[in-house]
């Protein structure tokens, strides 16, 4: 330890002539070893747990959401190709390679572009790198359908780096989600990319398959079954799926025939939408993970379980009135029972990691609930009244982290006006 | 009614859906206080003159419906006169608001400034009457409308309001400060408010 310790300082560059590569420096320096700068003026409560580990922290409770995406990227690609189909871990080996070669060029490209941007700001102003994007680079991919074009990927990051956070002043300051600006981005600007009943099979190979060889038989080489009629892995790809695969999401055939429809189709099931192996973002599908990661986060303090508990009471209520509005009539949208609406699209991932995002939610314990009632009201409302978009979390999000300065406003004030009482009566 | 008020605040705001009334939006939002009461002005004025100028328009523009026409024998067509007289109704109205603010809190009558006449020539308001017209609404219609696009204007700019006040500590780029990030944070502002248009609140139970 000692040894890299001063390694680190024979290396240091000069802060003066090399701006940043200074800054690229006090980046892994600070990721290594907790820094023994002193506050200078003034006594200050200093602690290691600092904005960088608060960080580190939420990517490893999203941990077990990548390992099972990845692993579901590929099940859904050879289920829709009529291969291993007849349980989750059938063809391990073959649908985590698939996996890993779909998700890391989205997962390099998110981080190589929102970490370049970053480093050229804060070399540009000349502060030390904030790690605020490690989190956000984290979510973008696990709330991406896992066929994005990765353009489009780095389109949407540059503007929400920029426009959402840059522009506002850096980490901490942003009125809006990152990872959701990015995805609203692409939402708005590429709307069949992200919505609809296509992409959220991956179907394609992109470069890195082509670079490990399909064609030289990798795939078999890990317990793949053999092709039948000797085609190559290419011609078979797309003689069975010429325009991708289709195949409606639970909500979308919710939209069309309420609960009824989505209990009537074959590929859904209660417990297979629980349980997460179903088309969808590459992150949101399994539930249990989800609040596995949600539990860590509020355990070590980080999350917000008021945000949460509100979120979840505000969209069981309204739904619980949409459906008492219809007569609890299953067929309609408006009467699939409240209960299932939770399995059904990314309720949870929305709850456990975009609605909890501290910067952009209310900082009041009371604004918290507030907050978080009307995602879960405001989100419910879009999902099931809205015939615009197939889900509503996003956009509810959004919509409340532009009224949330105004409820920490109305919470101060009526504090103030309570103390004030106070110290009148007082007298 | 109720349908339409829902619709003018939340799903075709004013200042977020068709960027109407930008200019007290985006000079009066630096403090809740003062956007507090430029948007009540808002409702008000709003709610007030969308009526009265239904009024106008039916019984003395419309050459089927006009009182004059009656009066005169044929049909007259005075619906060239519409701008000047919705634009004198507005304009008396504001004067109502702002002999009334005056009276009753002199300081927020200073923080508004030339901001209060200037409602007069806010877009937002002389394009609530013109929407009135174009949409065929009828009286209890355009109250309604009236009401529900001032409400939708008071909660963007004191949402707004409270944002700014949130920006005065953040490291804003110094090209961005003050306006740029206000126009910024509008266009934001609209993305998060996309969310609910779409939705037709007079049309929520489906049919069988």
């Amino acid at each position: 330890m000692k040894s890299l310790i001063k390694f680190l300082e024979k290396i240091e560059p000069d802060k003066k002539n090399s701006p940043f590569l200074h800054t690229l420096f006090d980046g892994f320096h600070t990721f290594l070893f907790s820094p023994n700068h002193t506050t200078k003026g003034g006594v200050h409560i200093r602690d290691a747990m600092d904005l960088k580990r608060t960080m580190v922290m939420v990517v490893l409770a999203l941990q077990l959401c990548y390992v099972f995406g990845t692993l579901n990227i590929g099940h859904q690609h050879y289920v829709s190709l009529g291969l291993h189909n007849e349980g989750f871990l059938d063809g391990l080996g073959a649908k985590l390679l698939y996996g890993l070669l779909q998700i890391l060029p989205i997962f390099v490209v998110s981080h190589l572009v929102g970490l370049g941007i970053e480093f050229y700001f804060a070399a540009k102003k000349g502060h030390p790198i904030e790690e605020g994007f490690l989190v956000s680079a984290a979510l973008i991919p696990l709330i991406m359908p896992p066929d994005i074009p990765l353009w489009m990927l780095t389109l949407s990051i540059i503007f929400a780096v920029i426009i959402g956070k840059e522009a506002f002043g850096g980490t901490g300051m942003n009125v809006l989600n990152i990872a959701l600006l990015a995805r609203v981005f692409v939402f708005f600007a590429y709307p069949t990319e992200i919505s609809g009943d296509i992409c959220w099979v991956a179907y394609d190979y992109n470069i890195l398959h082509q670079l490990f060889g399909i064609e030289a038989g990798t795939l078999e080489a890990l317990g793949m079954a053999a092709l039948p009629e000797g085609l190559s892995w290419k011609d078979y790809v797309w003689s069975h799926m010429p325009d991708g695969w289709t195949g409606a999401t639970p909500l979308g055939l919710a939209a069309k025939g309420g609960w009824d429809a989505v209990l009537a189709s074959p590929q859904y099931t209660t417990s297979n939408m629980f349980w997460g192996t179903i088309p969808g973002s590459i992150g949101e599908t399994c539930k249990p993970l989800i609040l596995a990661g949600a539990a860590l986060l509020i355990s070590i303090g980080i999350a917000s379980w008021r945000v949460m508990l509100s979120m979840f009471v505000g969209a069981a209520l309204t739904a619980m009135l949409m459906s008492a509005a219809v007569g609890g009539d299953t067929s309609f949208f408006l009467g699939v029972p409240w209960i299932q609406h939770f399995w059904m699209g990314s309720f949870f991932f929305a709850m456990a990691f975009m609605a909890t995002d501290p910067v952009t939610a209310s900082a009041t314990n009371t604004g918290k609930f507030i907050y978080g009632f009307f995602i879960g009201s405001i989100g419910m409302i879009i999902r099931v009244l809205n015939p615009a978009y197939p889900e509503g979390w996003m956009l509810a999000i959004l919509f409340m982290n532009v009224f949330a300065p105004l409820i920490d406003h109305y919470v101060l004030q009526s504090n103030i006006s309570k103390r004030l009482k106070r110290i009148k009566s007082a007298q | 009614m109720l349908d339409i008020f829902l619709k003018a605040a939340f799903i075709e705001n004013m200042v977020l859906a068709y960027f109407l009334g930008m200019c007290s939006y985006l000079a009066v939002s630096k403090t809740v206080k003062t956007a507090v009461g430029l948007g009540l002005a808002v409702i008000f004025v709003l709610g007030i003159t969308l009526p009265i100028n239904w009024v106008i328009s039916t019984y003395l523009l419309e050459p089927s419906t006009s009182v004059l026409s009656g009066i005169i024998g044929q049909e007259t067509d005075l619906t060239f006169l519409r701008f000047i007289l919705f634009i004198a109704v507005i304009a008396s109205m504001v004067q109502l608001v702002e002999m009334m603010i005056e009276k009753f809190s002199p300081a927020l009558y200073i923080s508004l400034g030339i901001f209060l006449p200037l409602i007069t020539v806010n877009c937002a308001i002389l394009g609530g009457s013109l929407f009135m017209v174009a949409r065929e609404y009828n009286f209890a219609e355009s109250l309604s409308f009236g009401f529900g696009s001032g409400f939708g204007f008071f909660l963007a700019i004191v949402a707004i309001a409270a944002i700014r006040e949130k920006l005065r500590y953040s490291d804003i780029p110094p090209a961005l400060r003050g306006l740029g990030i206000a126009f910024i944070l509008t266009g934001l502002m609209g993305i998060a408010f996309m969310s609910l248009m779409g939705i037709d609140p007079g049309n929520i139970i489906p049919q069988k």
